[in-house]
């Protein structure tokens, strides 16, 4: 080295004092290079995971529409008041020192001058030093009091601004503080616009707090169809999310809970983006950059036609205005559900914050009422009556003739009324004793007649019959599989139903001993009135994407899906047609509340008897179509415990027809729905 | 007022050692930019006066730092020498006072409150011993090989050396013991004394590491402060908990584990962090986040903000210069014109040398967390004058090598 050399050849002593400088210096290196050079992607690493956090941020979710494009469902935006703690921090520290002076003069201590010299130089004297005056643990106290004295304070101002009482606790507090520092902590969620009004018109600027613009489900319509599109619920935990990987945080995100909102749930939910925030030493935000953006939902276009849907809704509140019940209008065309409604709904918003025990006990959980029940897919019903139109169509495959009469004999009980004697069996009827021929038969619903035919019929060609409309079998339509239910309709070769006794076939052959979902019973009626076709049921026309400036093609479900035909002669259909058309024209038929001028409705009544342990209710139904001469619209209507057929669902149906009867005649006029 | 030397020998030779002067400068610099990066922020977002930053006092120091040297230059390092005692007993008479009333900081009394400035004595008293020792040796090898002269030289050390530990400052008090051995070296004192003094010394540790590391309370004769045993515990990665411990004891171990690391860990991540590039001057998130220690960021361990802002190469030119200074020094000792400023040039290297490894070794985890200043970088104007009037100490005997 050219320092070392110009050293006395004597100076072994310095030579030794450069070596060992020189080593030390190569030592450090050394140690520089292992931590900087060869270990830096682990420091590197474990300084990353110390001073970011990512936070998953979830996406606009996508609207649901009606298949003219009309809102059903959006998101509108909603004002929230958030705590920045970080910006407060400074205040935590002041307040924190206050109240440990607090405490130290209450124990009167530290609260004095510092003290003097002479009780220093005495302090040396004594062995043992003062006693720390405030533990670990009141510390601990001393700092979340403080913190909850700052806040509250805060929250306060705002309180009295807003003029409305604002509800903190202390542990409210601790747990955001010890959870999600790093986030702000939301005071108020639903601020009204007056109150955004009285914050911001005062020229309102207070540290640490701001208001924050959020999008929030919005339901326009309150809760028009809110069984088919279902509501939303908090979704705290992502066990369903397969590549929701490492989040510290989580923005509030919903979950669809049921109908299309959950059918269509990850479509609509979009993809969540992240962001990544810079946290200090002690937790709190100080920067947060943007990782990945959320992509938003797309736009469910769903086949309800947003004012049928308004009108089936209120007819079907004209019954009591406390039914049970459902109506669904079907495209027979297509098999695409028009409206659908069930009774009684719910307001899907109440969803949204969480609904208390309270209401959960008064109002979802209650025996027969059971809101969260969608009728139209999930109720099983006897079809009664409007059964005898799968019997008719199997009586005239066998070979029925319309002319023959029947006699039925009078019911012994009441002579006003007929009744149908299987051995010592007596099967009672609402249609007056006399000669039937198949219409009068038809629109009188004379049980008799029906028995006769199902008993000649036999219980494999009925429930062959009964199997081509599909009951017995989900209708597939775009919910999911556990909103709905197959009905309850033997299986071919049930080798317990084949031996029903003869009491139960004839109870079959007029619609009891079995259920099907008035969905099933839509399907049915489309099959009749388009001439032998089984559409699978549509809900959702197309998926669309959310960006407006966004040219994707839409994600469509085809139109009328076929599921099977009937494979019966078009006579027999339109046979069954006419007679439907008769039970509402004919002043002797059972559905003549459903007749509507200028409209030719079709449709067929029934009154389901059930009989339990104790107790006897009814099920009613009027099963329709129309118009007569160019089929179009099915309408089912059921309503539990009603009347009959006639007298409860009939007048509902009528109302629906008449609403399509006006729209048809000035289709350019705008309807006014929910007055 | 001494001449100052005519460099007749060589016209152009003004003196002054280049080299080593263009370092300091060199690392002046570097201690202005990163002291203010590390507390710039913090103080512009306070609306601090600029007077009022530390970078800015740190430069204020820098330039009394500079002239003091100057101050140094004008009398020779052989007059100054005979006030060696004075100063050394001065020294410990401040050591005394502080014992008695000095500043209490974090713990420690290190202070002495002189109104506006505060002034730490034991810095003064590395240098006052310097001196002293270095004037003491500096007598003919002959009487160097007397056992008494070498406890005498000995107890020169242990008295400064007992008073800082008092503080307690064992990083300081640490200082004396490799500038004492490394002068005695140098001056000629029989290496069989050194040789003994060492193994003793080293002997010593071991039990007091025994003591402080593995004795169970009752028989821990070494009383040394509680945080100061802790730092020990981390440095040798002994489990807090002791043998037998309950689960909620180990759990409060644990914890109390972890705090104590912290600023270990923190640095080390720093430094991890920066790389081989480094962040960029005023990017390093780790003290700007609070996760270096604030109040040691732009002191103790500013080594930790140079290395993650500058990285590798940072860290290197650090380094680099440092190299410069220390063997600039060894340079100047083995051409001053006596014992006497080969002894001084010596110390001095031996003072700046244990400074720059502890410091830095202690932010790699070489070394034990000391609160030992890492000489011109750190902030902190005691300590950047005491290291500067070291340097005067050097250029003095340099500039005055050629008057036999």
């Amino acid at each position: 080295m050219l320092i070392l050399d110009q050293l006395n050849k004597g100076e072994r002593a310095l030579r030794l004092l450069a070596w060992m400088v020189a080593g030390c210096l190569l030592v450090l290196l050394a140690g520089l290079a292992r931590v900087q050079v060869l270990a830096r992607h682990r420091f590197e690493l474990s300084q990353q995971t110390q001073s970011y956090r990512t936070v998953r941020v979830p996406a606009l979710r996508g609207k649901i529409l009606d298949r003219d494009g009309r809102v059903l469902v959006e998101n509108a935006p909603r004002y929230r008041l958030d705590v920045f703690l970080e910006d407060l921090s400074r205040d935590f520290t002041k307040e924190y020192n206050r109240l440990r002076r607090e405490l130290l003069t209450a124990r009167g201590a530290g609260a004095g001058p510092e003290p003097g010299l002479f009780q220093r130089l005495a302090s040396k004297f004594r062995r043992k030093k003062a006693p720390t005056l405030i533990s670990p643990q009141e510390t601990e106290m001393l700092w979340r009091q403080a913190r909850y004295q700052v806040v509250s304070n805060v929250v306060a101002q705002v309180a009295t601004r807003v003029g409305m009482p604002l509800t903190l606790t202390e542990a409210d507090l601790h747990r955001h503080w010890s959870r999600s520092r790093a986030l702000p902590l939301s005071v108020l969620r639903r601020l009204t616009p007056q109150q955004v009004a009285l914050l911001t018109e005062q020229s309102w600027a207070m540290r640490g707090v701001s208001l924050e613009l959020q999008p929030a489900r919005s339901y326009p319509h309150g809760s028009l169809g809110v069984h088919m599109l279902g509501y939303l619920t908090r979704a705290d935990d992502f066990e369903d999310d397969e590549d929701e990987g490492a989040f510290d945080y989580r923005l509030r995100d919903y979950r669809g809970a049921s109908g299309i909102e959950a059918a269509f749930d990850s479509a609509l939910r979009g993809v969540a983006g992240a962001k990544s925030l810079l946290v200090n030493s002690a937790g709190y935000r100080v920067g947060e950059t943007p990782v990945t953006d959320p992509q938003a939902g797309q736009n469910v276009v769903t086949t309800l036609d947003l004012p049928l849907q308004s009108i089936a809704e209120k007819a079907l509140s004209t019954v009591n205005g406390d039914e049970r019940g459902a109506v669904v209008v079907m495209d027979v065309r297509n098999g695409d559900v028009l409206a659908a409604a069930s009774a009684p709904a719910f307001d899907p918003a109440e969803w949204i914050d969480g609904i208390t025990r309270e209401r959960w006990t008064n109002y979802y959980d209650v025996p027969k009422r059971t809101p969260l029940l969608n009728r139209v897919t999930q109720g099983r019903y006897a079809p009664g009556s409007t059964f005898k139109i799968v019997t008719a169509l199997g009586a005239l495959e066998r070979g029925l003739d319309p002319d023959a009469t029947y006699r039925v004999e009078p019911n012994p009980a009441n002579p006003v009324k007929g009744a149908y004697f299987l051995g010592r069996q007596k099967i009672g009827d609402t249609a007056p004793p006399g000669d039937y021929d198949f219409r009068r038969a038809f629109i009188r619903s004379s049980n008799s007649y029906f028995i006769d035919q199902g008993l000649k019929m036999g219980f494999d060609r009925l429930l062959e019959t009964a199997h081509r409309f599909h009951f017995g079998e989900r209708t597939q339509i775009q919910l999911r599989p556990k909103e709905e239910t197959t009905g309850d309709m033997p299986e071919p070769g049930d080798a317990k139903a084949e031996r029903w006794p003869l009491g139960k076939l004839a109870n079959f052959s007029i619609g009891q001993e079995v259920t099907v979902t008035p969905l099933q019973m839509a399907v049915m009626i489309s099959a009749v009135a388009n001439g032998g076709t089984v559409f699978y049921p549509r809900l959702v026309d197309r998926l669309e994407t959310g960006d407006p400036l966004s040219d994707a093609a839409p994600d469509r479900v085809r139109p009328g899906q076929i599921r099977s035909r009937l494979d019966t002669r078009a006579e027999h259909l339109a046979l069954l047609r006419a007679v439907m058309r008769d039970d509402v024209l004919d002043d002797e038929g059972t559905g003549k509340a459903a007749r509507v001028k200028d409209f030719q409705v079709c449709g067929k009544t029934g009154t389901a008897e059930i009989k339990g342990n104790g107790f006897k209710d009814k099920v009613t139904w009027f099963a329709s179509f129309g118009p007569y001469e160019s089929p179009r619209y099915a309408i089912i209507v059921m309503v539990e415990s009603g009347g009959s057929g006639g007298g409860t669902c009939a007048p509902v149906a009528r109302q629906i027809y008449e609403f399509i009867r006006d729209r048809a005649a000035s289709p350019g006029r705008a309807v006014a729905i929910n007055p | 007022v001494t001449p100052l030397p005519s460099s007749t020998l060589n016209p152009r030779d003004t003196g002054i050692e280049w080299p080593l002067w263009t370092a300091v400068l060199g690392l002046m610099i570097l201690g202005a930019a990163f002291i203010f990066s590390a507390t710039g922020t913090q103080e512009l977002a306070r609306n601090t006066h600029w007077l009022n930053f530390t970078a800015t006092r740190q430069v204020f120091a820098y330039i009394l730092g500079a002239g003091v040297v100057a101050a140094i230059a004008l009398v020779d390092y052989g007059r100054l020498a005979r006030w060696s005692l004075v100063a050394y007993w001065l020294s410990i008479l401040l050591l005394v006072a502080v014992y008695a009333f000095g500043a209490s900081r974090h713990g420690a009394r290190r202070w002495l409150d002189l109104g506006p400035i505060q002034f730490q004595p034991s810095e003064f008293a590395k240098l006052a011993f310097l001196f002293a020792l270095a004037n003491f040796l500096s007598r003919p090898a002959g009487e160097l090989q007397s056992r008494a002269l070498f406890v005498k030289a000995l107890a020169m050390a242990a008295l400064p050396f007992v008073l800082i530990l008092k503080q307690p400052d064992l990083g300081s008090a640490l200082v004396f013991l490799p500038m004492a051995l490394a002068m005695m070296l140098v001056a000629g004192v029989p290496r069989r004394f050194l040789v003994r003094l060492l193994g003793g010394v080293g002997f010593v540790v071991v039990l007091i590491l025994v003591d402080v590391l593995f004795a169970p309370p009752g028989w821990r004769f070494i009383k040394l402060e509680e945080y100061q045993r802790r730092r020990l515990l981390v440095y040798f990665n002994v489990d807090f908990a002791p043998r037998g411990a309950s689960p909620e004891e180990r759990q409060r171990a644990r914890l109390l584990q972890r705090d104590t690391s912290l600023n270990v860990e923190q640095a080390l991540i720093s430094v991890g962090s920066g790389g081989i590039a480094g962040k960029g001057w005023r990017q390093g998130t780790q003290h700007r986040l609070g996760y270096l220690p604030r109040l040691g960021a732009h002191n103790d361990f500013i080594f930790s903000v140079i290395a993650e802002e500058k990285g590798f190469l940072g860290s290197l030119t650090v380094l680099g210069l440092y190299g410069v200074v220390l063997f600039s020094g060894i340079k100047i000792a083995g051409q001053a014109r006596d014992r006497l400023g080969r002894l001084l040039a010596v110390g001095v290297v031996t003072l700046l040398f244990t400074h720059v490894f502890v410091n830095i070794g202690m932010n790699i985890r070489l070394m034990p967390v000391t609160g030992i200043p890492l000489p011109l970088l750190s902030a902190g104007g005691t300590s950047v004058l005491c290291s500067l009037v070291a340097l005067g100490i050097l250029q003095n005997v340099h500039l005055y090598r050629r008057r036999y």
